[in-house]
C-alpha cells in the first residue's frame, strides 16, 4: 500500500471509528432525553458569558453581526456555519447561540 | 235480572257517574300548566329559530375543522379582517336570518407561535462586492466583482449542508462581443456533528491551509483582491475531512484542528513538468465522460493545527501551521507538498494584523523540484481608537498590506498597497486602495492600480 493511500485509508477510519462514538449535538433540544445526557457528560465550564464570547470569537474574522440582524431559527443554522468553519469550541458556540437568540429578530 | 226501579237509586246512579266524570276529569288535567296565546309561535318564528339553528351548527363546524386543521400542523384560512357573517336562507331562497360575528380578537382562531423552533431551516448568507477599477495605461471601469451568496441547510442539530457559489462577469473581448456571466461552486460541503469535538465534512471543501481561504476572502477581506501567494496553495477540494476545537481553559482559548483527504492537485496537460500543476483540477469527470475524476489515483492528505489564546476582551492572538501532501501528475510520480504559518493577533478593538507564509515543493519531470512560495502581512488601524469624537473618523479604518510571491517558473512579484475602509455599517464597507507593484519575469502581475470597492455582507 503506498503512503497516500495509507493515510486515506487510517483517516477514513478514525472517521468511522469516531463516528461510532458517544455522541454529543450542538443544541440541546428538550425532545430528546439521551442529547441532553450525553451534553451533559461533557460539558465544559465557561468563565465568559455568551455576550463575550460572541465579541471574542466573531470579530476575529469579521465585524460582529447584531442578534436581531436574524430570527432564532436562522441564528441555529448560521452559528453551525461558523462552529464548522472557525473550529469554534462546542461549548463555547452553545453559549453564543443562546445569547443571538435571546435577542433574535421576529 | 230485573232492572232497579226505584227513583232515588236512578238519581244516586246518575248523579255518581257525573261525580265520577268530574273527578277523573279533574285528574286528567292535573299537573298542566293553563294555556294561553303566548305558547303558540307563529310558522315565521319557527323558520327563524330554525335558520339561527342552522347558522350556528355551522359555524361549530368551520371551529372543528379549523382545530383539526391546526392539529395537523397546518394553519386554518382566517378571514384577513372585517367581520365573518354565516347567513341563512329559507328553502324558497328567502333570506331569513344572517348572524355576525364581530372581528374580536377572542373570535379569531389563534396561531400558535411559541413552542420549540423547527428542527429544519434554510438560510442564505453572503455577500456581494462591487469595484472600480483604473490600472496604469489601461481605461479606468466599472467592474462587478462578485456575488456569492452561502445557501445553509440545516437538517436538525448535527446535520448542516452548505454550499457557497461565486457569480462574475467576464468580458468576451479581444475575439468576441457581450459578455459571459460565470458560475463557480466555491463550496459544498455535508457536515455532521459527531460530538463536541469533532465534525464530518465531506464534499467540495474549501481547505484548511492558512486561514484565507476559509475565513478572510470575500466579504472579510479588507482589500478588493487576494494576497499574491494564494495562487501557490489549491483554495478547494473535493474529499472528506475532520475537524473541530478544543477548549483550553475557561476564558475562551481553544486548541482547533482540521485534517482532510482529498483527489489532491492534477496535472494540465497530465505530465509532471514545471508548469503543469493544476491546483484546482483534478475533481469531477472528464471531459470525454470518464469516471476518472482522480487522475492520479492517489489521494492528497493535509490538515491544520492552531492554538487560539485571547488574554483579555478584544486582545489575541492565533497562530496556525498547515500542510499537505500528495501526487499530481497522471503517473502518480510527481509531488506536490506544501507547507503553511499563519498568524492574527488583535491588540484591542482598533488593531488588527494578520498574514501568512507559504512555501511549496513541486517535484518535476524536467525540473527537479521547484518551490513556489511567498508570504503576505496587512494590519489594520480603526480611528474610533484616536476616540476623537467625529463620526466620520470613528467609522475609518486605515489598512496596509505587503505581499510578495515567486512562482519558481521565473517570475516573482511584490507588491505594496495602502488604502482605507470606511464601515457604512457593520456590513456595508467602501473600500479605497491603492496597489504599487513591481515584477521580475515572464509572468508579471498587473501594473499600480488604483481600486474602489463596495462590500456588502448579508
Amino acid at each position: 500500500m503506498t503512503t497516500p493511500h495509507f493515510f486515506a485509508v487510517a483517516t477514513i477510519g478514525a472517521a468511522v471509528a469516531t463516528i461510532a462514538s458517544p455522541a454529543t449535538a450542538q443544541t440541546t433540544a428538550p425532545a430528546s432525553k439521551t442529547k441532553v445526557e450525553t451534553t451533559a457528560a461533557t460539558q465544559e465550564k465557561i468563565e465568559l458569558s455568551g455576550a463575550e464570547l460572541w465579541t471574542l470569537n466573531c470579530n476575529r474574522c469579521h465585524m460582529i453581526r447584531s442578534p436581531g440582524e436574524f430570527t432564532a431559527a436562522q441564528w441555529e443554522a448560521i452559528m453551525m456555519h461558523m462552529r464548522v468553519r472557525a473550529n469554534i469550541p462546542a461549548a463555547q458556540a452553545r453559549e453564543i447561540l443562546k445569547f443571538l437568540q435571546a435577542g433574535a429578530g421576529k | 235480572m230485573r232492572r232497579p226501579d226505584h227513583p232515588i237509586v236512578n238519581r244516586t246512579i246518575t248523579w255518581g257517574f257525573v261525580g265520577l266524570s268530574l273527578l277523573a276529569t279533574s285528574f286528567a288535567s292535573f299537573g298542566q300548566e293553563p294555556a294561553s296565546a303566548s305558547d303558540y309561535v307563529s310558522r315565521a318564528e319557527y323558520d327563524k329559530l330554525k335558520a339561527e339553528h342552522e347558522a350556528l351548527k355551522q359555524e361549530m363546524d368551520e371551529l372543528k375543522t379549523a382545530v383539526r386543521q391546526m392539529a395537523n400542523g397546518t394553519v386554518p384560512a382566517i378571514p384577513a379582517e372585517g367581520p365573518s357573517t354565516a347567513k341563512a336562507t329559507s328553502p324558497e331562497g328567502k333570506q331569513l336570518v344572517t348572524t355576525t360575528t364581530a372581528p374580536a380578537a377572542s373570535d379569531a382562531v389563534p396561531i400558535e407561535t411559541s413552542g420549540p423552533l423547527a428542527t429544519h431551516s434554510f438560510s442564505i448568507v453572503g455577500d456581494a462586492e462591487f469595484q472600480f477599477g483604473k490600472i496604469s495605461h489601461q481605461h479606468g471601469a466599472f467592474m462587478f466583482a462578485d456575488f456569492a451568496p452561502i445557501f445553509l441547510f440545516r437538517g436538525g442539530d448535527r446535520i448542516l449542508f452548505e454550499a457557497g457559489f461565486d457569480f462574475t462577469i467576464q468580458n468576451n473581448a479581444p475575439g468576441s462581443s457581450g459578455y459571459a456571466t460565470t458560475l463557480n461552486l466555491s463550496f459544498a460541503t455535508i457536515d455532521y456533528i459527531i460530538n463536541d469535538y469533532v465534525t464530518f465534512t465531506g464534499g467540495n471543501m474549501l481547505l484548511p491551509l492558512g486561514t484565507y481561504s476559509e475565513r478572510s476572502a470575500g466579504w472579510l477581506n479588507k482589500f478588493p483582491d487576494a494576497p499574491l501567494p494564494r495562487s501557490v496553495l489549491p483554495g478547494n477540494g473535493i474529499g472528506v475531512q475532520l475537524r473541530g476545537g478544543i477548549p483550553l481553559g475557561e476564558k475562551g482559548a481553544s486548541l482547533t484542528y482540521s485534517g482532510f483527504v482529498i483527489n489532491g492537485p492534477g496535472s494540465m496537460d497530465g505530465s509532471g513538468d514545471a508548469g503543469q500543476l493544476d491546483l484546482g483540477g483534478n475533481v469531477g469527470l472528464t471531459s470525454d465522460g470518464k469516471l476518472t475524476n482522480n487522475l492520479h489515483g492517489g489521494a492528497g492528505e493535509g490538515g491544520r493545527v492552531a492554538i487560539f489564546w485571547p488574554w483579555k476582551p478584544q486582545y489575541d492572538l492565533e497562530v496556525g501551521v498547515s500542510g499537505m501532501s500528495s501526487r499530481y501528475d497522471n503517473a502518480g510520480r510527481q509531488q506536490y507538498n506544501a507547507g503553511v504559518v499563519d498568524a492574527s493577533l488583535h491588540l484591542g478593538p482598533s488593531v488588527e494584523v494578520k498574514g501568512e507564509y507559504m512555501n511549496t515543493w513541486v517535484g518535476t519531470d524536467n525540473a527537479g523540484t521547484i518551490r513556489p512560495r511567498g508570504w503576505w502581512v496587512q494590519g489594520g488601524y480603526k480611528l474610533a481608537g484616536l476616540k476623537l469624537g467625529l463620526p466620520y473618523l470613528d467609522k475609518l479604518e486605515l489598512v496596509g498590506r505587503y505581499d510578495t510571491v515567486n512562482d519558481a517558473l521565473g517570475t516573482w512579484t511584490k507588491r505594496g498597497t495602502v488604502g482605507a475602509v470606511y464601515y457604512v455599517t457593520n456590513t456595508l464597507w467602501l473600500e479605497g486602495d491603492y496597489e504599487f507593484t513591481s515584477n521580475r519575469g515572464p509572468n508579471p502581475a498587473p501594473d499600480d492600480s488604483l481600486l474602489f470597492q463596495i462590500s456588502y455582507g448579508f
